[in-house]
């Protein structure tokens, strides 16, 4: 069972219809005590790094969030925005973020002449093994929408790496803390192949 | 860095699939939601669905309808038909949408265009201009699904929603839809060349050269597809298809 | 059928010793070396038509012949319906080879899948066919494949079968063809025994008239009359190159697949929704029915498969596309309790509705005199012009 936080941010409704198309149980709440039984969490996210803060706050679930993620070291996934606010902070706010993985957002260089936000699909490549990236074959690739990408201080916790006017981390995993910058729910193949793999982990 | 995107267009009429020839003689394709299942099988990189429906711009957009084709989409859909205001977009966006498409609303109201931009992103807005050419060949633009007649120029008009926030234009030749004669490049080459957004060619592809040519000499960014994935061929019978990867990569690089 | 036990030697019924058709299969009898009716009539068909032998080639030949003689000067001489699967392919690629022009028709019900209008388009691509699509509107299809669900027949895939054998006799007529050539093979799948798959244009009405909705404005609907003028004035020749020829779907599937880069949908009818939901879940389901006996028994018969391996995978789960009951409900508009109700309810019988099925018993010297002509099928004559067995 896949517990996908709902904290006012972000559209869950197509996250949850690929869930449910690669037959993955899960349940949206926004309910600390629900969340306090969560066996697999997945931060959704869409929308500024300061105002997700402010809102996971208000809503009153940081506590059960850092307990399930430090302490009881239950799978996460951070999507999308979602996987910024695992890092230390970002460029584009003042809070600090949830602060799971040693990394820091930063701004998408505007000054290469190329489009910002990254808006497409675009290749990723593996940089090691991980079971979150497993049986995706071939050239693998996702759907990006984001302005700030995420560099993770130690490179063995990117496990996809995308370039898109510099080297970012597509896809990070440290332990039980895991994210993916794309939209998985927006990558077909790739992105079921992953949401499934989430989904299969030993919790 | 991005590939050229190669987007099936999408006609939706009363609920039913349809194509047309240049904005008329619409014939029947098919169901909407088997259809966008069956691009989601091929695992097109993004899709685009227009309801031409007669009155969407004053009934605006099908919720319904779009919930069920985005509930069948895996990739970004960018829908238009109907958008007339913030809060249709708004509705929109909820059922899973990745991007809206103002056409009719925006040349009404051009400040559509920002309000949607400063609230989702320019990303999110698509503007969609038809052209057609005046008596003396001046490329002007239409709305109402063609039928209606603006004075504007396409250049013009389509510079004027580059800066109002689109984040994309849409740029059909209404000359050219359904006839597989091959895009209209003198007008994209004009508003390419005149906007920094991407520009998606529309209206006329009839084989994998025009699909290259468009990008290579109109300068577009990305091509959208119509006849091209619903017919066997020109002139032939209805089967949804898409051009393999290899062939794209072959043309395209 | 209720599932049995996988081991053939535990099955608990009576098993032909050729195939694996068993005792619950309708109209089944078996002889004193325990071989089913159904295999002696394959024998039967197989020496009639000189399958696979120097007579059976010889003889379609001629046909052949017949149809680029008189398909001279017209742009095409043949018509072959096309489904994405491994016998119209097949076929295509066989007549091209031939030296025939062969237009390919479909029907399209909507519910196509990618993997069916991919091999479509790989194949006609490869052999340069041109194609033909009748398609029906989305709405109509889905109020007449309503109308048959909640009538609580298993006929379920009628309306498209019919609107096939219409949409290639309509193609033949308009492009003045005078020959359809059909994928059928008698080897490959048998003839199926008319049990619950019964369809013609009066029953296919008498549904749709009382459980439908909208009126039928697009769909094929091949009336009584409407078959007997296409086969009385407009006369296009049914041929079966298959029933002349050595053919293995095993081997044309490997042709295929090397030759167009065509896909196996994987057995489970997943090229086309409507017949992967009736094989997947409404025959097995509401009438613990299951046809997979049919191909499954015609590979052991052919020797590609043996029988204690056709009977496990006859009685093992089959395989549906994920979320397809859920797409069936949505396209039909049926809730899933309503779907629940009526999957309950006690199945009806084709004879419970108004058919055809006595006059064609009745007008059998005709239909016999027009199916030896090629005219209407061979299969067509044997299945309807013949009493029934009641239903159990």
């Amino acid at each position: 069972m896949i517990t996908i936080i709902d904290y006012g941010m972000g559209n869950l409704g197509s996250v949850v219809n690929m869930l449910r198309r690669v037959e993955a149980e899960c349940e949206v709440t926004g309910d600390p005590a629900r969340i306090a039984s969560a066996s697999r969490i997945l931060l959704p996210g869409v929308g500024a790094f300061d105002a997700a803060m402010e809102r996971i706050d208000a809503a009153g679930i940081r506590q059960v969030l850092d307990d399930k993620a430090l302490h009881q070291r239950v799978p996460v996934l951070g999507i999308c925005l979602g996987m910024q606010l695992l890092t230390r902070g970002s460029e584009e706010g003042k809070r600090p973020g949830l602060g799971w993985i040693p990394a820091d957002t930063r701004r998408l260089p505007g000054d290469l002449g190329i489009k910002i936000p990254h808006m497409g699909w675009n290749v990723a490549e593996r940089t090691r093994q991980c079971p979150l990236t497993e049986r995706l074959e071939g050239e693998i690739r996702f759907y990006f929408v984001h302005s700030y990408c995420v560099q993770t201080d130690d490179p063995r916790d990117t496990v996809l790496r995308t370039r898109y006017g510099v080297d970012f981390a597509a896809a990070v995993q440290r332990d039980n803390i895991m994210g993916a910058q794309f939209h998985p729910e927006k990558s077909h193949r790739f992105g079921m192949q992953l949401l499934r793999n989430f989904a299969e982990l030993p919790c | 860095m991005l590939r050229t995107r190669v987007i099936p267009a999408l006609l939706v009429r009363d609920g039913c699939l349809v194509k047309t020839i240049r904005f008329g003689r619409f014939a029947y394709v098919g169901d909407p939601c088997n259809t966008v299942r069956i691009f989601n099988e091929l695992e097109v990189d993004e899709l685009l669905v227009l309801d031409i429906s007669r009155d969407r711009a004053v009934r605006g957009p099908d919720l319904r309808l779009i919930a069920d084709l985005a509930d069948e989409c895996f990739m970004p859909l960018g829908y238009g038909g109907g958008v007339r205001s913030l809060d249709d977009a708004r509705a929109i966006f909820a059922t899973g949408v990745e991007k809206v498409v103002v056409n009719t609303a925006a040349v009404a109201r051009p400040d559509l265009i920002g309000e949607i931009a400063t609230v989702y992103g320019s990303q999110a807005v698509i503007v969609s201009i038809d052209v057609k050419r005046g008596l003396l060949g001046a490329q002007t633009v239409r709305t109402g699904n063609g039928r209606r007649r603006t004075g504007l120029d396409s250049v013009a008009w389509a510079k004027e929603a580059a800066r109002l926030g689109a984040g994309e234009i849409l740029l059909t030749s209404i000359e050219r839809e359904g006839t597989w004669d091959g895009f209209d490049l003198d007008l994209v080459h004009r508003v390419a060349d005149a906007v920094t957004v991407p520009v998606i060619a529309h209206g006329g592809a009839g084989s994998l050269r025009d699909i290259s040519d468009a990008v290579a000499k109109g300068g577009a960014s990305a091509v959208a597809l119509g006849s091209m994935v619903v017919f066997q061929k020109r002139g032939m019978g209805v089967l949804v298809n898409f051009p393999d990867t290899l062939s794209l990569k072959g043309i395209l690089g | 059928m209720h599932r049995l036990d996988p081991d053939i030697s535990r099955a608990g019924v009576r098993i032909c010793s050729r195939c694996i058709y068993d005792e619950r299969v309708p109209s089944i009898s078996f002889d004193s070396e325990g071989v089913c009716n159904y295999c002696r009539q394959v024998e039967r068909l197989t020496a009639q038509y000189g399958t696979g032998a120097p007579e059976g080639e010889a003889h379609l030949a001629q046909i052949i012949e017949g149809i680029r003689a008189q398909g001279r000067g017209r742009r095409y001489d043949c018509v072959i319906g096309v489904s994405g699967g491994t016998d119209s392919s097949f076929l295509v690629h066989w007549a091209v080879e031939q030296g025939l022009r062969p237009l390919a028709v479909h029907y399209d019900n909507t519910w196509n899948t990618a993997i069916a209008t991919q091999n479509i388009r790989k194949v006609l691509a490869g052999t340069e066919v041109d194609l033909h699509t009748h398609v029906v509107d989305n709405k109509e299809a889905d109020d007449i494949f309503r109308s048959f669900f909640l009538a609580g027949v298993a006929e379920i895939e009628a309306a498209t079968d019919l609107g096939y054998a219409y949409t290639l006799r309509r193609a033949a007529a308009k492009y003045g063809v005078s020959a359809i050539l059909e994928g059928h093979s008698f080897v490959a799948e048998g003839i199926t025994p008319l049990g619950r798959n019964y369809f013609d244009g009066k029953y296919i009405q008498a549904i749709h008239q009382r459980f439908g909705t909208r009126p039928l404005r697009t769909y094929p609907l091949m009336t009584f009359s409407r078959f007997l003028k296409s086969a009385i004035v407009d006369r296009p020749k049914f041929i079966r190159p298959l029933w002349y020829l050595h053919y293995s779907k095993e081997e044309a599937q490997d042709l295929l697949r090397q030759r167009y880069g065509w896909q196996y949908y994987g057995g489970h009818h997943l090229e086309n929704r409507m017949t992967a939901f009736y094989h997947g879940i409404y025959m097995p389901q509401k009438f613990g029915g299951d046809l997979r006996n049919n191909t499954l028994s015609a590979r052991v018969r052919n020797g590609s498969m043996d029988r204690a391996s056709a009977w496990a995978e006859y009685n093992s789960p089959p395989t549906v596309e994920r979320q397809l009951l859920e797409y069936f409900l949505k396209r039909l508009g049926v809730s899933a309790l309503e779907f629940d109700r009526v999957m309950k309810e006690p199945p009806r019988h084709w004879s419970d509705y108004p058919t055809y099925k006595r006059r064609f018993e009745r007008l059998r010297p005709l239909f016999a005199a027009l199916a030896k002509a090629d005219l209407v099928p061979m299969s067509f004559y044997l299945k309807y012009c013949f009493p029934a067995k009641a239903p159990e």
